[in-house]
């Protein structure tokens, strides 16, 4: 599993890419914690989780996004962006559609501007 | 080995209503509309290949009992849910067959819906039938006589005829129970639960029940993906979505199906058996629950052996 984090038009944009399974799991729920952090500290940011590159998440990582809501309580909002239509099948299963807002378009890229 | 399902409901029996019997015949006639029948049988064979289990059949009601048969003249028996009664009319009658009077029982805990069919277990009357409990637990004879203390129930625990005898089991120890290998795990639940490791001549089956996998200490669960390995049969705690068992019902000491699944994945096992099912879901919740179980595997799947998803219910065998 990739991560990249982005700070964009006074959110922060969270990039996992490829698969968080039994063994990305821990460096997913770090990366996840650490951005929470960072998003409060910037003063209660809402985090978007961008999910256009994640291939799909076991449970393991599903259960590292409810320890990073934990994390975030009232003060960070974690939203679920771009799920593809496995991610989107795993959170309806796991009714976690139910416990994040998940929207279907991805948020802008920062990206090379022109 | 074959492992035979005598309760397979969590927390609390449950009976079906007319409602629910009403809705499943109206679903039957529906089916078959514009077709004739000689006579039931034919009927009978139409229903089984053209209804699914849900209509034509049921998951039952019964809490928690798992006979396992393949034990040296005895019999082994995880738990004593109400699904015991119906165990017990049974082995009188393979008693009265010739088979040993000899019972290995295995106490996942003491919850109430593990051992509520104990008061009506009819070879514990049967003066020549041997009962051994095991468990991981020191209060196990406690919690069988408290039950059947006068305030509770008409008959007390020492009018049983039986012989018994209450062993405890330390956790990483094999024993032998009449021919089988049984190991045990402590699991997370109220008051504790264990699960159990059943192996013989190479074959395993694992009845891990009320056992909460924390959403805090997933670092645990390599101890539970080495207590799985490779199992031949894993029969879990499947009892709610992970969603709910994350949020709601954290804490209530129960896992879910997904966790289920990637736990076996981890461990190499090769058949999950649903368990444990929430009391309030219909037929048609459950069938729900395992065909989502089912596309769950699917799809978190990769380069692993497919993992088969049973969905457990009373009367169910499984040849291991
Ligand atoms: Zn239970
Ligand atoms: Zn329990």
């Amino acid at each position: 599993m990739d991560w990249e984090l982005e700070r964009s038009d006074g959110r922060l944009v969270g990039r996992p890419c490829g698969r968080v399974d039994e063994t990305t799991w821990e460096m997913f729920s770090q990366v996840l914690t650490a951005a929470v952090r960072e998003a409060a500290d910037g003063g209660g940011l809402p985090l978007v989780i961008d999910l256009t590159g994640l291939d799909y998440m076991s449970s393991r990582g599903l259960r590292a996004l409810t320890m990073a809501k934990r994390e975030a309580g009232e003060i960070v909002k974690i939203t679920l962006a771009a799920p593809n239509d496995r991610m989107r099948e795993i959170l309806a299963i796991s009714r976690y559609d139910k416990l994040f807002e998940v929207t279907a378009d991805a948020p802008p890229s920062g990206g090379p501007k022109a | 080995m074959l492992v035979r399902f005598w309760g397979t409901r969590g927390s609390l029996p449950v009976a079906q209503r007319a409602d629910a019997i009403q809705a499943k015949i109206a679903q039957a006639l529906v089916a078959a509309s514009g077709r004739t029948f000689a006579d039931e049988a034919a009927a009978a064979a139409f229903a089984g290949s053209h209804l699914p289990f849900s209509t034509y059949g049921a998951y039952g009601g019964a809490t928690s009992c798992v006979e396992i048969e393949g034990a040296d003249d005895a019999f082994i028996v995880c738990d004593m849910g109400s699904g015991l009664r119906e165990f017990g009319i049974d082995a009188l009658r393979r008693c009265a067959a010739g088979h040993a009077r000899t019972f290995h029982f295995f106490m996942s805990h003491m919850h109430w819906d593990h051992i509520m069919g104990f008061p009506f277990f009819g070879p514990a009357f049967d003066p020549a039938a041997t009962i051994v409990i095991h468990s991981g637990h020191l209060d196990t004879e406690e919690a069988l006589r408290r039950q059947q203390e006068e305030i509770s129930f008409p008959a007390p625990f020492d009018w049983l005829k039986a012989t018994f005898q209450f062993v405890t089991h330390q956790m990483g120890e094999t024993f032998d129970a009449a021919g089988v290998a049984v190991t045990l795990i402590r699991q997370h639940h109220s008051h504790d639960s264990y699960g159990f490791h059943f192996n013989r001549g190479g074959r395993s089956v694992i009845y891990s029940t009320d056992s909460e996998h924390k959403l805090d200490n997933m670092e645990s669960e390599a101890a539970f993906e080495a207590f799985f390995a490779g199992a031949d049969l894993v029969i879990c705690d499947t009892m709610y979505s992970l969603g709910d068992s994350v949020s709601l019902k954290a804490d209530w000491g129960h896992s879910s199906n997904i966790v289920a699944v990637d736990l076996c994945h981890a461990a190499g096992a090769k058949q999950l058996a649903l368990f444990h099912h929430e009391p309030s879901y219909t037929d048609e919740d459950i069938a729900r629950m395992h065909a989502e179980t089912v596309r769950y595997e699917e799809l978190v799947r990769a380069d692993r052996p497919a993992l088969e998803v049973i969905c457990t219910y009373d009367g169910l065998e499984i040849a291991i």
